[in-house]
C-alpha cells in the first residue's frame, strides 16, 4: 500500500483560501444575502434559547396579551416599546417574527439534510452504478415529482390531520427527496467517466469506497447549491401551509399564520402582514442569490476539473 | 424515431396517471382506522343504520384492489363520488368550479408571456446595461415573493388603498360581461403570473443573449436592417421554440398554483372547494379534487412536451 499513489483529487487542486479572501471575492448581494441568512439563523437560536431558559434573555414575549378580555384593541404602529409595533391582538411584531423563523428554517433544513443525505447518495449510487437499478428508481421518482407539489402536501397534510412541526417537517422532507437524487444522479454521470475515477478503479479501489471518496465529495457542491435554492421554495410552501392554516397551530407564531391573523385589520393598516410578508420575501431572495451564486461557481469549477 | 418518443411519452403518461390515481386512492385508503370515520362527519357517526347503507354504497368489504380498480373505473366516466358532507357529487363539484380556475390560470399565463417577451428581449439586446441590472435585480425578487403574500398585497394596494379594484369576490362573463369580469380577475392573475414572469424574462433574456451572438444577426446588421426589426424577427423567433413549451408547463403549474390565491380573493374556483373541503375534512372531495388537479398536471405537462416536439425540427430529426 505503501508506493499506492492516491488518484489526484480535484479537491486537492485548489489552493484552501482562507476566509477572508473568500469573503473579498463576494458582491455586495452576496454579503447582504449572507448576513441576512445569519441573522434569521441567528434568531431561530435565540428564540429556542430564550423558551430553554424560561424567557430570560432580552426579548419581549410572543404570547403576551395584554388584553385577553374585553374587546379587540386596534394594533399598534412601530414604537420605542414595539420596535415593528404589535399584532391584532397586541403582541409583540418583532418577537413573533423572531420566534417564528425557527419553524420555517426547520421545515427548509430537514428537506435539505434528507436531500442531501438520502437523495444524494441513492442518486450517485444509481449513477454510478448505472443498470436496471437506476431505471427503476428514477421511473419511480419521476412519478412522484410529476404530482404538483403543493396540491399533494395539502391533502397529506389534510387527510392526516398532520399539525406538529416534526410531522410537517418530515413530509416535507420526504417529499423533497426525489429532486435530490435527479441532481445527483444526472452530476454523477459527469463525475464518473472522469480520470480520477478511472485511476481509482484501475488500482483497485472498491466500489463503495470510490462512491464516498471520489464521487460524492465532487457532487456536494451541486447539490448544496440546489438545496439552497429548493430551501426557498419549501419556505414559501410552509408559509402557504401555515397561512392557510394547515401548519404549525396558533399561537405559535409562524411567518405565514402571522399573514393570516394580520388580516382582520388590513382595513386600518397592512403592517402586521407587511413585516412577515418582508421576512418571508427576504429570505427566499437571499437563498436564491446565494443558491445562485454558489451555482455559478460550481459550473466554473466544474468546466474547470 | 419520432413514433417511438411519442410512443415512450405515453408510456410515461399512462404510467404516470395510473401512479397518481393510486398515490390519491392510498391516501384516503391508508388512514387508520375504519374509514367510514373518516369518510362521513362526526354528527352522522351515531346513526348506526346510516352507517351500515353507507358501507354497503360504498362497498367498503371488498378487497383494496377490487375498490381501487371499480374506483378508477368510474373515475375514468366522471363519476368521482359524493361529498359526505354536502351530498355534492365531487365531479359536478369540479365541473362548476373549473371555469374560474381555467381563466386565472390563462390569464396569468397570458399576462406573464406578455411581459416577459419585450422585457426579456431588451434586456438580452442591452446586456449588461444598468436597465438590465435592474430588471435583474426586479426580476429576482419578484421570483421570490410568495404568491400569496402578493395577493394580500395588490388588495391592500389597489383596491384599500387605492380603491381602484373590488377586493374579492367574481363577476361571470356570463353573467356582467368581459370588463366587468377582468376586474375580479385582474389582482389574482397578476400575483399568479408575478413568479412565471419573472422566470421567463430570465430565460428569454439569456436564449437572445446566445441568439443575438450568432452570424446571421450580424449579417442582418451588416445588412443595415433595424435593431428593432432584427430582434423581432430573427432573435425571438428561434427562442420562442423554449418559451412555448415553458409557457405550456407553467399553465399546468398555475392550475395547482391557484388553490391559495382563489381562497385570498374568495374566487369561487377549483381551489376554494378544495380547501373548503379541507376545513370540513370532506375526504372524498379532497380526494377527487386532488386527482384531477394532479392529473390535469400532468396531462398539460405531457402536452407541452409534445409541443416542443412538434414545433423543433431538429428533435423530430433525431
Amino acid at each position: 500500500m505503501s508506493g499506492q499513489q492516491e488518484p489526484s483529487n480535484p479537491r486537492s487542486t485548489r489552493t484552501p483560501g482562507s476566509l477572508r479572501t473568500a469573503l473579498s471575492e463576494m458582491p455586495l448581494g452576496i454579503k447582504l444575502a449572507l448576513t441576512w441568512m445569519l441573522f434569521i439563523i441567528g434568531a431561530a437560536i435565540y428564540t429556542r434559547l430564550d423558551r430553554l431558559l424560561g424567557q430570560a434573555l432580552p426579548l419581549q414575549d410572543p404570547f403576551y396579551q395584554p388584553f385577553l378580555f374585553g374587546e379587540a384593541k386596534p394594533v399598534e404602529g412601530p414604537s420605542s416599546a414595539h420596535i415593528l409595533g404589535t399584532d391584532v391582538l397586541s403582541r409583540d411584531n418583532f418577537s413573533r417574527l423572531l420566534h417564528g423563523s425557527w419553524v420555517s428554517l426547520m421545515v427548509a433544513a430537514t428537506v435539505v439534510l434528507f436531500g442531501v443525505t438520502i437523495g444524494g447518495v441513492l442518486g450517485a449510487a444509481v449513477g454510478y452504478v448505472r443498470g436496471r437499478w437506476e431505471a427503476i428508481v428514477m421511473a419511480i421518482l419521476d412519478v412522484v415529482i410529476a404530482f404538483p407539489a403543493l396540491v399533494l402536501l395539502l391533502a397529506l397534510v389534510s387527510i392526516y390531520k398532520v399539525r406538529n412541526l416534526t410531522m410537517i417537517a418530515l413530509v416535507f422532507g420526504i417529499l423533497g427527496i426525489p429532486t435530490y437524487v435527479r441532481i445527483a444522479r444526472a452530476s454523477t454521470l459527469g463525475v464518473a467517466s472522469r480520470e480520477f475515477v478511472q485511476a481509482a478503479e484501475a488500482i483497485g479501489t472498491r466500489r463503495t469506497a470510490i462512491l464516498f471518496r471520489e464521487i460524492i465529495p465532487n457532487i456536494l457542491p451541486a447539490l448544496f447549491a440546489y438545496a439552497l435554492i429548493n430551501a426557498g421554495f419549501v419556505i414559501v410552501i410552509e408559509g402557504t401551509l401555515s397561512y392557510l392554516g394547515l401548519s404549525v397551530q396558533v399561537p405559535e407564531p409562524t411567518w405565514g399564520n402571522m399573514i393570516n391573523e394580520g388580516r382582520r385589520d388590513i382595513r386600518q393598516t397592512v403592517l402586521p402582514i407587511f413585516w412577515p410578508g418582508l421576512f418571508l420575501t427576504l429570505t427566499v431572495v437571499s437563498l436564491n442569490q446565494l443558491g445562485d451564486w454558489m451555482q455559478q461557481r460550481v459550473a466554473v469549477r466544474s468546466s474547470a476539473l | 424515431m419520432l413514433g417511438k418518443v411519442i410512443a415512450l411519452r405515453m408510456v410515461r403518461l399512462i404510467a404516470t396517471l395510473f401512479a397518481v390515481s393510486l398515490i390519491t386512492f392510498l391516501m384516503v385508503e391508508q388512514l387508520p382506522g375504519d374509514p367510514i370515520l373518516a369518510i362521513l362527519p362526526p354528527e352522522a357517526l351515531d346513526d348506526l343504520e346510516n352507517i351500515e347503507r353507507i358501507r354497503k354504497e360504498l362497498r367498503l368489504d371488498d378487497s383494496v384492489v377490487t375498490r381501487y380498480f371499480r374506483w378508477v373505473g368510474d373515475a375514468l366516466q366522471g363519476d368521482l363520488g359524493k361529498s359526505y358532507i354536502t351530498d355534492q357529487p365531487v365531479s359536478d363539484a369540479i365541473k362548476d368550479r373549473i371555469p374560474v380556475t381555467l381563466e386565472l390560470a390563462f390569464l396569468a399565463t397570458f399576462l406573464a408571456a406578455l411581459l416577459a417577451v419585450p422585457i426579456g428581449a431588451f434586456c438580452a439586446y442591452r446586456e449588461g446595461s444598468r436597465v438590465d441590472r435592474i430588471m435583474s435585480g426586479i426580476t429576482t425578487t419578484a421570483l421570490s415573493i410568495p404568491g400569496f403574500v402578493a395577493g394580500i398585497f395588490f388588495i391592500w394596494l389597489f383596491t384599500l388603498k387605492f380603491n381602484w379594484l373590488p377586493s374579492t369576490g367574481w363577476n361571470r362573463i356570463s353573467d356582467k360581461g368581459l370588463i366587468a369580469n377582468l376586474k375580479t380577475a385582474i389582482l389574482p392573475a397578476a400575483s399568479l403570473a408575478l413568479a412565471p414572469l419573472a422566470i421567463n424574462a430570465r430565460l428569454i433574456r439569456a436564449d437572445m443573449i446566445g441568439t443575438l451572438k450568432e452570424d446571421y444577426v450580424l449579417s442582418a446588421r451588416a445588412k443595415g436592417l433595424r435593431d428593432r426589426y432584427i430582434l423581432m424577427r430573427h432573435a425571438l423567433r428561434p427562442s420562442s421554440l423554449t418559451a412555448v413549451t415553458v409557457f405550456a408547463l407553467q399553465f399546468g403549474g398555475l392550475i395547482g398554483g391557484t388553490v391559495v390565491i382563489e381562497t385570498i380573493f374568495a374566487l369561487p374556483g377549483l381551489g376554494t372547494r378544495l380547501i373548503s373541503g379541507i376545513y370540513q375534512r370532506d375526504v372524498m372531495m379532497i380526494q377527487g379534487i386532488t386527482l384531477f388537479i394532479a392529473s390535469v398536471y400532468v396531462i398539460v405537462n405531457a402536452a407541452a412536451d409534445f409541443l416542443y416536439l412538434a414545433l423543433d425540427p431538429r428533435i423530430r430529426r433525431r
